[in-house]
């Protein structure tokens, strides 16, 4: 079933081109909403257990795949949120088969990196996932979309080809016969060469978390991609670097990550904070976003490179529901960019017209900007609680920022949403059809982990303890 | 009194089969069109590769061991017959607009890869340089065949700066002669390690002599300068040749000569690094600068020459099946992306970079090929370029050179930009008239390309089915011969 769920948006994708114009979209939403249905049985059978065949055994590569815990989780916000972002697309981009197409190309990417317990499959899902990102912003961009184009790919390439020497290199220096996660544990590296190849693979995941100063390709990204904010909410779901950090960084360099702590927290929270800071000048929906989305993974780094439980398990939460409220976010500012024609944050008295966009808008804020009762809140608590323990100064510092949020946020919702309607603007429409379930589903999912975590926290906090506890606790 | 030498037949066939080829094409040029020659010419391949298969495993020599017929000879021969096969293809369509459709193209041609396969089979310095003079000499006629003004100024300068390369390379030859009185692969391979410091000496000038021969002919930085000029002064089918077949053949005498002869001797390592580190510099940063898509290619042959090269540091073992394994993916993306170029460019200068804007919306199925063959120029899973670059890394990391890995891989993200953005611009809609050739799609281009594309996916998806069978390390350690 696991494979399955990893590999049907692809022939969903594929099958897209061979599938007549007029049926494209209800294909494509179909396949969507199988492959979360599959990720939900996955959840209720609790969870796949891990898969793993040889796939070049000349070279120790496997083919290795398991989905629970944080794994799961992010793998059913994915097929979520993905879901989501096919409804909105099948809707508002026209001529939308290719874009779905992409769609679900991507997200066989981003399950596959969420599933892969090997570290060369996880590498070739990772890059995978960038090629229709890459796509996507090259034929639905906007005018200045190569500047942004060839730096996104340049960041990221830079990132994971060192990542690419240091899985290399893990594997030669310890010896393992393969590079299955579970083998690569079992021999270890030791001394300064785990602190080398930590930092290789630091490098990868900085870039896709981003951490500061790894982090100039975001906001350009966002900027210039479609306004429907499709590709944006693809996007979001690409910031893998908290999970990939968690997930392999934390078990293979455990004396490397213990060493660099004090440094990478200081530059996570520098990250939330000086992000926090430029979104608050912001004037483009999109960049505002972008940049909040910035400050929100300084948290996410934080608590991961705390290496505490509380902490890493809040990072998870708020990685995974993050990519929930942020990318309905995305989605409601091409809402606004259809109706008003900007996605300038200085648009005015949108809210006198269309109420339930206004009002849906700013719950979704809410979230984000961690207001108690949403999901976010759990999260950002539980990194501050943790993080506190660890290093309270750097934890104060990163704190800020959610105070900063609320400036950034609330200003930029009122200066758009309240305020006087321009005159001469024209009538704006509210929510129709589909895009009540676009925005309201991310909502409910929001407002539910918000109140009731346990589901969630479920999955993850067995997780969370088993990596800590290999590192020999925090 | 005379005694006949022994020869056997079966290691020379699938040379000698070339050979008739290119004999036929000369002899039967005066009575049959260009085009049945080409497909007499493609049988021929493809009977030598069928004459390789059987030869498989067994490990046959002729003339005392001048000509193996290893499984090393078998696959990177093989390799050498794909990339010729796929040149054939392509100017069956294209020669005739290249002003090269006559008969002596198809026969200079098959003399080259004649001398080709001689270098993948050579046992000794000799043989290596036959072939080699055999490829070089018909390279030289191939690149100036076209009557034009860019084909003579790249040919003469591939002329000159070729022979220059091949007395060196003689010369190199003729040192190690001196230091260990021998040619065999195998005997210099034997005899360099007890060596007297004064043959030492001359050993060690010797190999960095060979070295520079073949940084000529594999085009190593700073010995790559013609080959921009002559790629893309070239007809785009001949640049296709030489930027393939040619370089699969100068690094299979490479990992002969230096993975095989001269695996002990000391230096040339040390040297080969530097050599490396500056043709991943010069060629990707270069190549970033290229306004015209097929001198773009010949930059990006280049770097990928260093990236190739990386894997003559590793062991044999580890190196020679990387090698390999690079070897064919790097002919089947370079020929397929080079096809689509001489399908569509309207002139043999090719095309600029800005003419591909939009060429998804005109040819689609070729913009995406050319698309994938980028992405896996660029070392992109799930192309086989990744898988590529991956060995090429771990056969260089894991011999310990560290640094040179770590500019690899920076030198990849430069390398990153020049692909995509060609890549990128086919895909953002377009208003302005087509600039492609209008008759553009042929079949047998179609089929190199279709060829080229299926290979690269499907060694990226199942890289085992082509790694699976050049990872024995036995095949590599027995490349002097035994």
């Amino acid at each position: 079933m696991i494979h399955l769920m990893i590999f049907l948006p692809l022939l969903g994708s594929l099958l897209l081109l061979a599938t007549p114009k007029r049926w494209r979209e209800e294909v494509a939403g179909f396949v969507a909403a199988l492959t979360l249905g599959l990720g939900l049985l996955i959840w209720r059978g609790g969870g796949a257990e891990l898969f793993s065949v040889n796939w070049v055994p000349a070279l120790g590569v496997t083919y290795s795949v398991a989905l629970d815990g944080v794994s799961l989780t992010l793998a059913l916000v994915t097929a979520f949120m993905s879901f989501i972002a096919v409804l909105y697309a099948a809707r508002r981009v026209e001529n939308p088969g290719t874009m779905l197409s992409l769609v679900l190309a991507m997200e066989t990417g981003l399950l596959g990196i969420f599933a892969a317990r090997d570290l060369v499959l996880f590498y070739v899902f990772f890059e995978d996932a960038l090629l229709p990102a890459l796509l996507m912003l090259a034929i639905y961009g906007k005018p200045n979309r190569m500047r942004a184009l060839v730096k996104f790919a340049a960041y990221t390439l830079f990132g994971s080809l060192l990542m690419l020497l240091s899985i290399i290199g893990v594997k030669y220096y310890g010896g393992s016969p393969t590079f299955a996660l579970a083998d690569l544990v079992q021999y270890p590296v030791r001394g300064a060469s785990q602190t080398w190849l930590y930092l290789g693979f630091l490098a990868a995941m900085a870039v896709k978390l981003p951490l500061w100063p790894l982090h100039a390709w975001l906001p350009d990204f966002h900027e210039q991609n479609h306004d429907s904010g499709v590709p944006d909410v693809m996007g979001t779901l690409y910031k893998v670097g908290g999970y990939g950090l968690f997930q392999f960084a934390l078990p293979l360099f455990p004396d490397a990550s213990l060493e660099l702590r004090p440094i990478l927290m200081g530059l996570a929270a520098f990250t939330a904070l000086y992000a926090a800071w430029i979104a608050f000048r912001q004037t483009d929906w999109k960049r505002l976003l972008a940049y909040a989305g910035l400050s929100h993974m300084g948290f996410v780094a934080l608590g991961v490179f705390s290496l505490n439980e509380t902490a890493t398990i809040g990072a998870m939460y708020l990685l995974a529901f993050q990519n929930v409220y942020t990318g309905a976010l995305f989605l409601a500012v091409g809402m606004l960019q259809e109706r008003v024609g900007s996605v300038h944050t200085r648009v005015g008295g949108v809210m006198t017209q269309a109420g339930a966009l206004g009002g849906m808008t700013l719950a979704l804020w809410f979230a984000s900007i961690a207001v108690p009762g949403l999901a976010g809140f759990v999260g950002e608590f539980s990194v501050l609680l943790g993080a506190y323990q660890v290093q309270p100064w750097l934890t104060f510092v990163a704190g800020l920022s959610t105070i900063a949020a609320a400036a950034y946020a609330l200003t930029a919702f009122q200066t758009t949403f309240w305020q006087g309607r321009p005159l001469g603007g024209v009538r704006v429409a509210d929510l129709r059809h589909t895009e009540w379930l676009v925005l309201g589903l991310p909502l409910a999912v929001a407002l539910f982990f918000g109140v009731y975590s346990a589901p969630a926290l479920n999955l993850i906090q067995p997780a969370v303890r088993g990596v800590l506890a290999a590192l020999g606790g925090s | 009194m005379l005694t006949v030498p022994e020869v056997h037949l079966a290691p020379m066939l699938p040379i000698l089969i070339v050979l008739a080829g290119a004999l036929a094409s000369t002899v039967l040029g005066f009575y049959l069109p260009r085009r049945a020659l080409t497909i007499i010419n493609l049988v021929l391949l493809v009977l030598s590769g069928v004459s390789m298969g059987t030869l498989w495993n067994s490990g046959a020599t002729a003339f005392g061991g001048s000509l193996q017929a290893d499984n090393a000879a078998i696959l990177l021969g093989l390799t050498i017959l794909i990339g010729s096969a796929m040149t054939l293809l392509v100017s069956l369509d294209t020669a005739y607009r290249a002003r090269v459709s006559f008969p002596e193209f198809d026969a200079m041609l098959m003399y080259a890869i004649t001398g080709t396969l001689l270098i993948a089979f050579s046992g000794d310095l000799i043989t290596l340089l036959i072939g080699l003079e055999v490829m070089s000499l018909s390279g030289y006629v191939l690149a100036t065949l076209q009557e034009s003004r860019p084909a003579e100024e790249s040919g003469l300068k591939y002329f000159l700066l070729g022979a220059a390369g091949s007395a060196i390379l003689i010369y190199g030859i003729a040192f190690v002669y001196g230091a260990t009185g021998s040619l065999n692969y195998a005997e210099i391979a034997a005899r360099t390690a007890g060596l007297t410091p004064g043959n030492l000496g001359v050993l060690v000038g010797g190999a960095l002599l060979m070295l520079a021969g073949f940084a000529f002919k594999v085009a190593l930085a700073p010995f790559h300068q013609w080959t921009p000029d002559v790629y893309s002064g070239a007809p785009t089918s001949v640049s296709l040749f030489l930027s393939t077949v040619v370089k699969v053949a100068a690094f299979a005498g490479m990992l002969r000569v230096f993975g095989g002869a001269l695996q002990n001797a000391p230096g040339w390592a040390a040297v080969l690094q530097i050599l490396i580190a500056v043709t991943l510099i010069v060629g990707n940063a270069a190549a970033l600068f290229q306004t015209n898509f097929k001198r773009m290619l010949a930059y990006s042959a280049v770097a990928h020459t260093g990236f190739l090269a990386l894997t003559l540091l590793g062991t044999p073992g580890v190196g020679g099946a990387a090698l390999a394994y690079y070897l064919l993916i790097y002919t089947l993306m370079t020929a397929a992306a080079l096809a689509i170029v001489a399908a569509l460019q309207r002139s043999e200068r090719g095309m600029e970079i800005s003419d591909l804007r939009g060429l998804y919306y005109r040819h689609p199925a070729y913009a995406v090929a050319l698309a994938a063959c980028l992405a896996s120029l660029a070392g992109l899973p799930p192309f086989a370029g990744f898988f590529g670059k991956y060995l090429a890394f771990q056969a260089a990391l894991q011999s310990g050179y560290v640094w040179l890995s770590v500019l690899a891989a920076l030198a990849s993200v430069a390398a990153l930009v020049y692909y995509l953005r060609p890549a990128m611009l086919m895909f953002m809609p377009d208003r302005t008239p087509a600039r492609e050739y209008a008759h553009g799609e042929r079949t047998a281009t179609t089929f190199t390309v279709a060829l080229g594309i299926i290979g690269v996916t499907v060694l990226g998806i199942l890289p085992n089915l082509w790694y699976g069978w050049v990872a024995n390390p036995a095949i590599w350690g027995t490349l002097a011969g035994r």
